[in-house]
């Protein structure tokens, strides 16, 4: 090795100072969520003393948390179904060849450009019009179809050999089956890294839900951590268990499949 | 009559008819999402901002009106204009520190890829649960910031960092670094991964000394990488709404108001849809303006091949 031992010492050492820092703040959540008496005590312990998981118990009563989960787990599943389906309809249209295909692209790339945070007024009006506002659907319809996605559903049928099609058509094989038994199949990373997508979209967003719902009762998981941290804010540690609560299926999903999660949010980019 | 004399099917049967009616529908539902929530809203928009208009009130021409409002008489819109652009500002930083920890986590260290996972795993997480972890680490008495600060001597009195009119950028600046940067990290990684290793070997074998390897290989061919996370930095810095909603709503004062905070409150706390939209044509047309301007110093289309690979 070219390398010395004390440059890997260095290395070593810097990244667990990094990683240190990264981790801190999960630490000091979970300690806070676990820690039994006045959370407010100076000076904080470090370790939790004789940790109990009874703020997470409070949740369930504090604050209809079940509710908001249905919410949140219903957004997000119309949300992916949404991708995985309308995204690929799409690509599969962009790989044949038809009049006005070029304006199309690029009606989709001037798209990306457009944040969704810049459209957020008429969005709103838009969505009142069409009646949706406090449902599930005005909630997920905006991000039911991505631009990113498409063009990763569209490389991945790309890359299916031309003879395979062929072959199939030849068979009788008629168009929607072409894409349900050959192309799909065939693009299982595309079609994993648009449900990672979709779902994390979906299950993080804020500002679209804050601005459609108004009943309680249609509220999703970050619109309850929000209340709940304007009116419970001075009192326990059940927020943090809630934020913890919150932060776990987003942290499994990444555990479980964190090569498809990186490499779709390095191609969602620009999605931002 | 062209018609009949190249078949005997009917238009509507033939195949040429067929493919573009499928084109047609396959493509109908995502255009028809993309039309309803990107398009229509920019000129939605657009139109809105010329005009007076109120959901109770019929529309009356404005002209310039709100338009001249923004520049002459909203001390707010400059106030988080300045903030957007120190959000701005700390970008290079960030992406200069997601370099560093990209170069130690290139290399055939032992255990990187878990350093990679630990540094990233902040990133996809819900903003909103982010904002209330890092609301509770500046806290006054339960905070371990303070608690360190005051440990190690360096304060007598805690520092109420996000009630104060001096701190509270700056710490809403650090929560959103520490969210974003595994993400620069990543991107970094994969354009430092795309540097063809022959490269170096050539520049070693010539006898030229590793940072002017790094100044003269590596640096050129991450210029992509580079733009993209410039414009991710640039987009976060007007639009990262969650944090700052939940850490400090804009305050205290409006020491931490982005445009898209102003725009939110104007739009849905004061009713007042027409100057909102008006403010989001100016905030549309900066991050435009800004995102070219990126793409200049990062000289021509760089990221735009960037974006497909990883």
């Amino acid at each position: 090795m070219r390398t010395k031992p004390l440059s890997i010492v260095l290395r070593h050492g810097a990244l667990v100072i990094v990683c240190f820092i990264m981790l801190v703040p999960f630490y000091w959540v979970i300690k806070t969520s676990i820690t039994n008496e006045n959370i407010y005590a100076y000076p904080p312990r470090l370790l939790p003393e004789a940790p109990h998981l009874f703020n997470y118990v409070d949740v369930w009563y504090f604050i209809p948390f079940a509710r908001y989960l249905l919410n949140s787990v219903i957004v997000s599943a119309i949300a992916v179904a949404g991708n995985v389906v309308f995204n690929a309809m799409a690509a599969y249209a962009l790989t044949k060849h038809f009049v006005g295909k070029q304006s199309v692209m690029l009606l989709f790339l001037s798209c990306m450009l457009v944040p969704f945070q810049a459209t957020i007024i008429p969005a709103y009006l838009i969505t009142a019009k069409l009646g949706l506002l406090n449902t599930y659907l005005g909630l997920a319809l905006p991000l039911m179809s991505t631009i990113v996605c498409i063009f990763i559903y569209k490389a991945a049928f790309e890359a299916v050999p031309q003879s395979l099609i062929d072959a199939a058509r030849v068979d009788g094989l008629k168009e929607r089956q072409v894409i349900l038994r050959i192309l799909m199949p065939l693009s299982k990373p595309a079609v994993a890294t648009n449900v990672i997508l979709a779902f994390i979209w979906s299950w993080n967003a804020f500002l679209w839900p804050l601005i459609i719902t108004r009943e309680p009762i249609m509220q999703t998981l970050p619109l309850g951590l929000a209340r709940f941290l304007s009116y419970l804010e001075d009192t326990t540690g059940a927020l943090y268990a809630f934020a913890v609560m919150v932060l776990a299926p987003s942290i499994f999903v990444f555990l479980m499949a964190q090569k498809e999660f990186i490499r779709g949010l390095t191609s969602g980019a620009t999605k931002g | 009559m062209n018609t009949r004399t190249r078949s005997f099917t009917p238009w509507y049967q033939r195949k040429r008819t067929r493919d573009i009616a499928l084109v047609a529908c396959f493509l109908l539902p995502s255009l028809a999402i993309f039309f309803l929530y990107r398009i229509l809203p920019l000129l939605w928009n657009l139109v809105l901002s010329f005009e007076y208009w109120s959901p109770l009130k019929p529309a009356k021409f404005a002209g310039l009106d709100q338009y001249r409002e923004i520049f002459l008489e909203d001390d707010v819109f400059w106030q988080s204009l300045t903030n957007s652009l120190a959000f701005v500002a700390a970008a290079p930083f960030a992406i200069a520190l997601a370099l560093g920890i990209a170069l130690l986590v290139n290399s055939d260290l032992k255990g990187a890829s878990v350093y990679r996972a630990i540094v990233f795993i902040s990133y996809p997480l819900m903003s909103v649960a982010v904002g209330i972890i890092w609301k509770w680490l500046y806290d006054e008495r339960g905070g371990i910031i303070n608690y360190a600060l005051r440990s190690a001597g360096l304060v007598t009195k805690p520092i109420p960092f996000l009630q104060s009119f001096d701190y509270a950028l700056p710490s809403v600046i650090v929560a959103e670094v520490w969210q974003v940067i595994g993400f620069y990290m990543i991107i970094l990684l994969t354009g430092l991964q795309s540097v063809p290793p022959h490269l170096y070997e050539a520049a070693s074998v010539d006898g030229v000394p590793r940072w002017a390897q790094f100044w003269r290989i590596t640096l050129p061919l991450l210029r992509s990488s580079l733009f993209l996370c410039a414009v991710i930095g640039i987009l976060n810095s007007f639009t990262s709404f969650d944090l700052i909603y939940v850490m400090t709503g804009g305050g205290p004062g409006h020491a931490t108001e982005l445009l898209v905070t102003h725009i939110y409150k104007t739009g849905f706390g004061q009713t007042r849809f027409d100057y909102a939209a008006a403010l989001t044509v100016v905030q549309f047309i900066l991050l435009l303006a800004l995102t070219w301007l990126a793409n200049r110093a990062a000289g021509g289309n760089a990221g735009a091949h960037d974006t497909g690979r990883a």
